[in-house]
């Protein structure tokens, strides 16, 4: 009896033992360049936060490892009969990390939180009129027109306890000074917040309560903001994380030819182009057109796409990672148009030839301005364009400049050709059409990043027309000749899709989505 | 041969320095070369036309894939190494030049009124200099490089960013000049020679040019040197911090920060090569401000 | 005395008011901290409201007027980029930089006097020409390539010591402090040897002109020819005499030595004042870096302060003159 009991208790420790050591193993250090500003869902819509929340709060739809829409909070959602608008039934059982139920009342009230003057995120429910809950689990929301694609849109708006917030003065997020929501969480989430040191560490563990079934086995997860790459790069190289997200280019082969690393390479869903001044009178920076704008002329915009050589530009600076973009958003993309997938070749004679059509055949000086924080390699692009631009006689006075200084510039029209990335929002091909090819119209909202005020009556009426269209097919017709009209009139000069590169130990599983979000969910440490 | 040269005269000493004639000769060669970059470099990297991408990431003419048109390789964007290291070691020198002859001017005039006229004019000096020390570098610049751009049109500001590197670099070194000028002249001040031609109702200035600042000189010359180095590695580290001259404008600094993208990827030629002309640069200058310091030192003599 | 000290304090008012009044005009030309603070999606108006509710549309002298009488009341605002309070996010920072800054001044002066010395005694030696010639590689090698270099070969290649951050600290009140643990030193060690290079050579090559200098002068020589034993004379006389101006330059390092560790803190992830301030000028944080300057005033103010009475307590004479 006595020795049964000792060996069971011997059993018992060393099976303690064996899950001791497991729970020890999975332990998740990561680092990336920035630290999230806030733990506020509402408070600031840049991509650290949203990417790093996404951890610790849902929204009613989530996007999968592929992008795809699927099931979060809400467990199912339809159209509205008879009225513009989305119905979501919410899931049943699911509880936030402090304990309290998720209702209709919560969403109605995150919704209220998200879209009021005090937070950043308020431009995703522009469409929305109004929103009723029905009962405890089900809420609409009513648009103001049909809107296909509202459910889309709405990935990342988390939800808060309202509960929660009320009780600890976060009802509103956070503008100018902290509440409680900047620094404490209450999701509900596969992870919740540890300790949080900001700029320096940040600690998540496991959610027990979460409804959905783990597919990480990641038992504390600590992040790191590393803004240096050299030293990101030396951190995961001596052990010191699992994973880095970015890491340059250049160095993708040392990571790669260590042993115990992996790369993980993929595109964004960033487009990376060239914007025109279209609208103004004369360039800024020319010496020797200082009268005249000669992008307002169409063939001159198209002798620039001409001249610039996306393979080498691939091959030298982005070590083949590259691909040319033809449009606004990538192929994969909702709405790309496969019909308009051609971008104007390399040829330097063609350029040329345009640009004496144009009645400029000694070419002219302009104004470059680039970021030099924003984007890839974005100065070393900057460089190279100006040196190929200047083969044709387009002469490139480059500026560059860090990125708080760059879009005031963009925004006082202070350019004659920019550099500009976009990542559609939505992950459709409408986003970059609201934002970069629609007139500039304050009232609407719309354009508001058309720094160049490229303005086609036509592609001002397709917009709302490719909006509310449900069938994909005629969606997609609209889409095709929009895309037509801008290429033809190089409304902007498309360059190539942004790469992801990443880079972890060999024994971490995880998933690279394309809009550069970290998951952990889906990190296993093997 | 050299027998007519009288022994302990500064020439004298040169030749049986082999180290500061060593550090001399590079010096001169480095000068020289910036001086006469246009006419040596086989290309002028400003001029946008003058290469290619498509040359981009070549290797020195020495390693597979190098070829003779570039001998030590080119960067990434297809430029020579030699045309851009040539003009870099020109702008680095200009700037770094200019800015020591700024801050010493600068630094050893308001360091010796300070220290010779005392009370109040010393301590406004002090204060102001106490201001500038609570701003590092890097805010300096990007006062200066701010005033530039509120007072300035547009189209000539990206010129002038080298003005307003040097300003910086400039202003953020004058206080060493002016504090140690200062800290020897209290103590040059109360020696007898100075107080001798006090008496003898000498004019300040010409007390302070000619009694006081030789014996200061040690002190200075020392500073002076580490200093033109500093001015050359501050602008570059300003570089680094993202607010020093453009990428297209090749000094030594860019050339180095640039390079840093390459340290690990296998192109070891654009981060070393101007890294290693750098050093030679410094280290010589510092090596014959030694030597200088050695000569004007009194005590020596 | 009283009246000397009463007059610099008086004077340091002044400084630190001349440093914040510079600081916050420059914040204009950083660039808009707005557009910094927003995501793209913000419409321009909402932008404009948030331009408005900041007071950042208001006149410069009352933005500036509005900034100094928080400062005097101790309100330090919040941060645009986090919206913490100011004066915490600040306070949580000054132990690391201090730590790293003491450190390395420390390194520097116990390597760069002792090196000093010898150099100026054996000046034709064959180990001064090397230790010569070392430091003035060391210092001819930007801060951030040595930083880096470091990085990979002592963390990377022989995996000796971390990359990056501070490693384990303890709390002593509110100091978070990284000298009480190994792990905490071992990560000091290699910012602070980056930190400290350029200050060494600095030090060495000033104590060592200085200590020529002293060493030529009549008295000493006087001093030889009388037998003194040399080590007195070498450390009691002749070094004792090069420490006014080692003193000036000490003073003068602890402000380089704050000032660099912005590159230094930026290399290796050190999570100090100079790195906020960096990630403030990234976000024009104009907030956190006006704090952050109006500090860094008050420690050169006091340390020059500290370097003044230093001065009195080793010349005599200058207490004479001052007083007068």
């Amino acid at each position: 009896m006595k020795n049964q009991n000792l060996l069971k208790s011997a059993l018992l420790s060393a099976s303690l033992l064996v899950a001791a050591n497991i729970v020890s193993a999975e332990t998740f250090r990561w680092a990336s360049k920035t630290d999230p500003q806030t733990m506020d869902p509402h408070a600031v819509s840049s991509a650290p936060v949203l990417s790093f929340l996404n951890n610790i709060y849902e929204g009613l739809v989530r996007r999968g490892r592929d992008m795809s829409i699927e099931p979060s909070l809400a467990a199912s959602w339809e159209p509205l009969d008879g009225e513009n608008g989305w119905r979501f039934n919410l899931r049943e059982g699911v509880t936030f990390q402090d304990g309290a139920d998720l209702t209709a009342e919560d969403v109605l009230f995150s919704y209220q939180r998200a879209a009021s003057e005090e937070s950043d995120v308020r431009s995703w429910f522009a469409p929305v009129s109004d929103v009723r809950v029905i009962d405890d689990h089900t809420i609409d929301f009513i648009t103001k027109a049909p809107n296909p694609l509202f459910p889309d849109s709405i990935a990342n708006f988390m939800i808060l306890d309202k509960g929660w917030a009320e009780r600890n003065d976060a009802a509103l997020p956070a503008r100018d000074a902290e509440n409680f929501a900047t620094m404490n969480v209450n999701g509900t989430g596969p992870f919740t917040l540890q300790s949080r040191d900001p700029g320096v560490r940040t600690v998540l563990v496991p959610n027990a309560n979460w409804w959905d079934t783990p597919e990480h086995n990641v038992t504390e997860a600590t992040f790191t903001p590393i803004g240096n790459s050299a030293t990101g790069l030396a951190a995961l190289l001596s052990g010191e994380i699992d994973f880095i997200q970015p890491i340059p280019l250049q160095d993708v082969q040392q990571v790669e030819s260590r042993d115990g690393f992996k790369v993980l390479e993929g595109e964004e869903t960033r487009v990376i182009m060239f914007g025109f001044p279209h609208e103004h009178e004369k360039l800024l920076y020319s010496t020797n057109e200082s009268d005249s704008n000669p992008f307002s002329d169409p063939r001159v915009r198209l002798a620039a796409a001409h001249a610039l050589d996306i393979d080498s530009i691939d091959r030298v600076l982005f070590r083949g990672k590259i691909g040319a973009a033809s449009q606004l958003v990538p192929a994969g993309i909702s709405g790309y148009s496969e019909a308009n997938g051609n971008r104007p070749a390399y040829d330097p004679e063609r350029a040329k030839a345009l640009l004496a059509e144009a009645g400029y055949s000694d070419g002219f000086s302009f104004g470059l301005k680039c970021p030099n924080d924003r984007y890839i390699n974005d100065e070393a692009l900057c460089r190279a364009a100006a040196s190929m631009f200047a083969a044709v006689g387009l002469n490139a006075e480059l500026s560059t400049g860090p990125v708080r200084d760059y879009w005031p510039q963009l925004r006082e029209d202070d350019f004659d050709m920019y550099l500009l990335g976009w990542s559609p929002g939505t992950f459709d091909m409408e986003h970059p059409i609201r934002f970069l090819l629609h007139s500039q119209d304050n009232e609407k909202k719309l354009g508001s990043w058309n720094f160049g005020n490229y303005s086609n009556a036509r592609v001002d009426e397709l917009l709302p027309m490719i909006q509310q269209e449900i069938d994909p097919e005629n969606r997609q017709k609209l889409i095709d000749e929009l895309v037509a009209i801008t290429q033809e009139e190089v409304a902007y000069i498309p360059l190539y899709t942004q790469p992801l590169i990443w880079a972890s130990k060999d024994n971490i599983d995880l998933t690279q989505r394309a809009d550069n979000f970290f998951m952990l969910r889906w990190v296993t440490v093997n | 041969m050299l027998a007519f040269i009288k022994r302990r005269e500064p020439f004298w000493l040169f030749v049986h320095s082999p180290s500061a004639m060593i550090a001399a000769f590079l010096t001169a060669l480095i000068i020289l070369g910036a001086l006469f970059a246009p006419l040596i470099a086989p290309s002028n990297p400003y001029d946008l036309s003058s290469f290619s991408l498509m040359d981009g990431l070549l290797p020195p003419v020495w390693q597979d894939g190098g070829r003779s048109a570039f001998l030590l390789g080119t960067d990434d964007q297809g430029r020579d190494m030699i045309s851009s290291i040539l003009y870099g070691a020109r702008l680095s020198l200009v700037i770094g030049l200019t800015a020591m002859v700024i801050a010493t001017v600068l630094g050893v005039g308001l360091g010796l009124a300070a220290g010779y006229f005392g009370g109040r004019f010393d301590a406004v000096i002090m204060r102001i200099a106490d201001v500038q020390l609570a701003l590092p570098a890097i805010l300096t610049a990007l006062l200066i490089d701010g005033i530039a751009r509120g007072i300035l049109p547009t189209e000539i500001q990206q010129n002038m960013r080298v003005t307003v590197l040097t300003l910086a670099i400039a202003l953020s070194l004058w206080v060493n000049f002016a504090r140690t000028a200062r800290a020897s002249t209290f103590v040059e001040k109360n020696k007898e020679y100075v107080e001798a031609a006090i008496i003898m109702g000498q004019h300040p200035l010409r007390i302070m040019l000619i009694q006081i600042l030789p014996n200061i000189v040690g002190p200075l010359l020392v500073i002076m040197t580490v200093d033109l180095a500093s001015a050359i590695l501050l602008e570059a580290t300003l570089s680094f911090l993202g607010i020093g001259l453009p990428a297209d404008s090749p000094s030594l600094g860019t050339l180095i920060r640039i390079g840093m993208q390459f340290l690990l990827s296998g192109e070891w030629w654009i981060l070393w090569i101007p890294t290693v002309f750098l050093i030679v640069l410094v280290v010589a200058i510092n090596v014959l401000g030694d030597f200088l310091r050695d000569i004007f030192n009194p005590g020596l003599r | 005395m009283a009246y000397f000290i009463l007059k610099r304090l008086v004077q340091s008012v002044f400084v630190m008011i001349a440093v914040a009044f510079l600081a916050f005009s420059l914040f204009r030309f950083v660039g808009d901290p707005v557009s910094q603070m927003t995501g793209v999606e913000t419409t321009v108006e909402d932008q404009d409201r948030l331009r408005e509710g900041l007071g950042l549309n208001d006149p410069f002298v009352v933005q500036f007027i509005r900034f100094s009488s928080d400062l005097l009341r101790g309100d330090f605002g919040f941060s645009y980029r986090t919206r913490q309070p100011v004066a915490e996010m600040i306070t949580n920072r000054i132990p690391a930089t201090l730590e790293l800054g003491v450190v390395a001044l420390l390194i520097s002066l116990i390597v760069g006097i002792p090196a000093g010395v010898y150099t100026a005694l054996r000046p034709r030696g064959i180990a001064t020409q090397l230790i010569l010639m070392t430091t003035l590689v060391g210092v001819s090698i930007p801060t951030f390539v040595i930083g880096i270099m470091l990085i990979f070969l002592f963390g990377v290649q022989l995996g000796l010591l971390p990359t990056f951050g501070r490693g384990g600290t303890v709390h002593i009140g509110s100091w978070e402090s990284s000298l009480f643990t190994f792990d905490g030193w071992k990560s000091l060690i290699l910012p602070a040897v980056t930190l400290g290079v350029y200050q060494l050579t600095l030090t060495m090559r000033l104590v060592r002109a200085q200590m020529m200098d002293v060493m030529r002068s009549d008295y000493i020589r006087f001093a030889m020819a009388r037998g003194v034993p040399l080590h007195s004379l070498y450390f009691r006389h002749a070094l004792a005499n090069t420490m006014v101006p080692v003193i000036t330059i000490i003073g003068l390092q602890f402000g380089g030595v704050i000032a660099f560790s912005i590159v230094t803190e930026s290399v290796f992830q050190w999570p100090g004042m100079g790195l906020l301030f960096l990630e403030s000028i990234r976000f024009v944080d104009i907030p956190v870096m006006g704090v952050y300057l109006v500090v860094i005033a008050f420690f050169f103010v006091l340390v020059n302060l500290i370097v003044d009475l230093l001065y009195f307590a080793i010349d005599p004479r200058l207490r004479v003159k001052e007083d007068v």
